[in-house]
């Protein structure tokens, strides 16, 4: 198994040089106009940048298909078989704290203002090969020192018809048909059977109409909010640590007559850790903190 | 509340047609008796007869399961008003359903779809849940979406088929054209020709004395011991559809609902069984647990057993479920008295009934059956010869 280490990453960052014409012009904070006129502090400009993430378990990189021990309340193993989240609303943030939003680029793993982060590799019946890491897009250009975005889909996105999405919301294995949504968060163990634990997040005790047919409002919209003052993203790497999302949870008890695992019901105390580590409010109570999951891996080199 | 309205004949207009039916961009037209409304049709996936064959196939064709063993027909059988006769659907992989299979026939009507959901109101993203949905595994097809593409253009009739159902485009096979086809299959399955339907048409030889006497007490007129309106059942059951939480063409409001009508009580918060709670599942507000959409009760002589979760095997136990207020459970793990669920609807509070009028009231029901649904070859199985 591998080690998690600094150097064990190999990163992309900030690209401190012109954005492409469509996406450079002005963002937020732009003047207008005048596209990749900025490197670092240049003012009225957009860069390029690309925010790295990777996926942990405690101090070990998380691999698809390999076994963690000591999870949870009661150092449960699992083999974990998926890992994919969506993130929207990044943005970063000045040291004077004006946040600034990341236009992304259009890609098959990015929208205008969502990206499917991805580190399965397939392992998994309900997964595939490609993996994706990074969020790229154009920023005003500015000294940033903090990033913060939320990990879900934008409500007009999360309800529209999946049928017809364009990717990377067109894969079955993240919608949330039920739910008339998508999973925000998809995490599976073992044979990704109803017997494995896992871990579905989206938004739930949303409503229909009949008349329009969509969805108005989602009374748990379940957004995670995640907030990291201390971000260079010319250096430093977003974390996700699976761990950490389970601390405290007893993995080896099951709730009767739900899900193993969690899959975002309100009823469902397997929940309660897993929400409380997100930062979320669960059956009604209000969040008991920011969420504890996301870190920043600081100091990363630039690649050669 | 028996209207006369023209005569049958009048109403009785045939399905489709016309020249240019064959070239999917024909008008549809609806086979609906006087006084039943057109259903609300969604403006991006309008009616026409290619479609709706399209939607036929589909339906019918095991391809649209993972490993190729079952079909959306495996659990709705046209002979059994398309339900599958068990207490607890089965899924493809084996995995037994939480809840009983229901009639899809006028589906096109419900304020709501499936027994306990809020946000599900349109069938093209409804038909996404048994095929995708991965608890419960129904159709099994999660992340096998270009497999199944795959599947069906190399069929030998699907391209042809998706081609005239969805003209103006140049790549129709995809999964929105899968599920407004199979969507507009479905809405096209009405089913209004019962003998009721016939009654209130106008035709008085159409129910029998029984029949008549149950009706009148469906409706609410007295019973033996001179109780108007003792049983209640049109609160709840009322309607063309025999369901108040009814969509149309022509409703502006939202009609779905969900009640409690007292199955079980296994705690002091009016519990049901853990994991088929009704829409608590999906709010988590303990005054919405056994809160289930009121179903259609038409066909309903054919679609035993019954409530969500199939745990009343015949309408007669129904009607003592409902004569004594909720059923009481004496012992096992859901034991309780239903009487007593503090969610209850106020509407079952339970009644005293003959037993003729018990016999009124289920022939009643039964003459809810509409013989045409069960073998109109325009729903009928496609691959059933093969």
């Amino acid at each position: 198994m591998k080690k998690f280490g600094i150097t064990g990453l190999a990163l992309v960052s900030l690209i401190a040089s012109c954005g492409d014409s469509e996406s450079g012009a002005g963002g937020d904070g732009g003047a207008g106009g005048e596209p990749g006129a900025g490197g670092d502090g240049g003012a009225g400009g957009a860069s390029a940048v690309a925010i790295e993430f990777e996926a942990v378990v405690g101090d070990e990189l998380f691999v698809c298909g390999e076994t963690y021990d000591n999870l949870g309340a009661n150092d449960t193993s699992l083999e974990l078989s998926d890992l994919r989240f969506y993130v929207q609303d990044v943005e970063l943030v000045t040291a004077s704290g004006d946040a600034v939003q990341l236009n992304m680029d259009e890609s098959e793993w990015q929208l205008p203002n969502l990206a499917l982060l991805d580190f399965e590799d397939g392992c998994g019946d309900l997964g595939n090969e490609p993996t994706n890491r990074t969020i790229s897009g154009t920023i005003a250009s500015g000294d940033y020192v903090g990033i913060r975005f939320k990990m879900g889909v934008p409500f007009t996105e999360n309800h529209e018809n999946p049928s017809v999405a364009p990717s990377p919301l067109n894969l079955t294995s993240m919608h949330w048909n039920w739910q008339g949504g998508y999973k925000f968060l998809r995490i599976d163990s073992g044979s990704v059977s109803p017997t494995d634990w896992r871990m579905h997040l989206g938004s739930t005790a949303c409503d229909g109409d009949p008349a329009s047919g969509g969805t108005t409002m989602c009374a748990n919209p379940n957004r995670v909010d995640v907030e990291l003052p201390t971000f260079d993203p010319a250096t430093d790497v977003v974390v996700f640590d699976f761990a950490a999302l389970v601390d405290g949870a007893a993995l080896d008890v099951n709730q009767e007559g739900t899900p193993v695992g969690c899959m975002a019901g309100p009823m469902d105390s397997d929940c309660a850790p897993l929400f409380d580590n997100l930062g979320l409010a669960f059956g009604g109570s209000v969040p008991v903190g920011p969420q504890t999951v996301f870190s920043v891996l600081q100091g990363a080199t630039l690649p050669q | 509340m028996r209207t006369l309205p023209f005569l049958l004949a009048l109403a009785v207009l045939g399905v489709g047609c016309g020249s240019d039916a064959a070239s999917g961009t024909s008008g549809w037209v609806w086979d609906l008796p006087e006084g039943i409304p057109e259903p609300r049709v969604p403006e991006d996936n309008p009616m026409t007869t290619a479609k709706v064959e399209l939607g036929r196939f589909l339906f019918f064709d095991k391809r649209l399961s993972g490993n190729e063993t079952q079909s959306c027909g495996t659990c709705h059988e046209q002979a059994l008003a398309f339900t599958d006769g068990l207490a607890l659907a089965e899924g493809s992989t084996g995995q037994i359903h939480p809840r009983s299979s229901m009639s899809i026939a006028n589906s096109a009507y419900a304020a709501s779809l499936t027994w306990a959901n809020d946000v599900l109101v349109r069938l093209e993203r409804q038909a996404l849940v048994p095929m995708f949905g991965e608890d419960p595994v129904e159709l099994g097809l999660a992340n096998m979406e270009e497999e199944l593409l795959e599947r069906l253009r190399d069929d030998e009739l699907y391209p042809e088929m998706f081609s005239e159902a969805f003209p103006n485009q140049p790549d129709p096979i995809n999964l929105d054209g899968i599920t407004k086809a199979i969507a507009a299959f479905q809405r096209s399955i009405t089913s209004f020709k019962s003998r009721y339907d016939r009654w209130q048409a106008g035709d008085p030889t159409s129910l029998n004395e029984s029949e008549q006497r149950g009706l009148a007490l469906f409706l609410g007129g007295p019973n033996a011991a001179g109780v108007e309106d003792a049983f209640e059942c049109f609160h709840c059951h009322g309607g063309f559809l025999f369901s108040q939480a009814s969509d149309d063409a022509g409703q502006v409001f939202d009609q779905k609902f969900f009640m409690n009508n007292g199955l079980y009580n296994l705690d002091e918060d009016g519990s049901y069984p853990p994991g088929n709670e009704g829409i608590f599942d999906m709010t988590g507000d303990p005054a919405d647990k056994g809160r289930f959409k009121p179903p259609s009760l038409r066909n309903i002589g054919l679609t035993a057993p019954y409530m969500h979760d199939g745990s009343i095997a015949t309408l007669e136990e129904v009607l003592d479920h409902y004569a004594r207020g909720g059923r009481l459970i004496e012992e096992g793990p859901n034991a309780g008295d239903g009487a007593l669920n503090p969610n209850k609807s106020s509407l079952v509070s339970g009644f005293q009934m003959t037993e003729q009028e018990k016999a009124d009231i289920i022939a009643f029901l039964n003459a809810l059956t509409d013989e045409d649904l069960l073998t109109n070859p325009a729903y009928s199985d496609p691959f059933a010869a093969e």
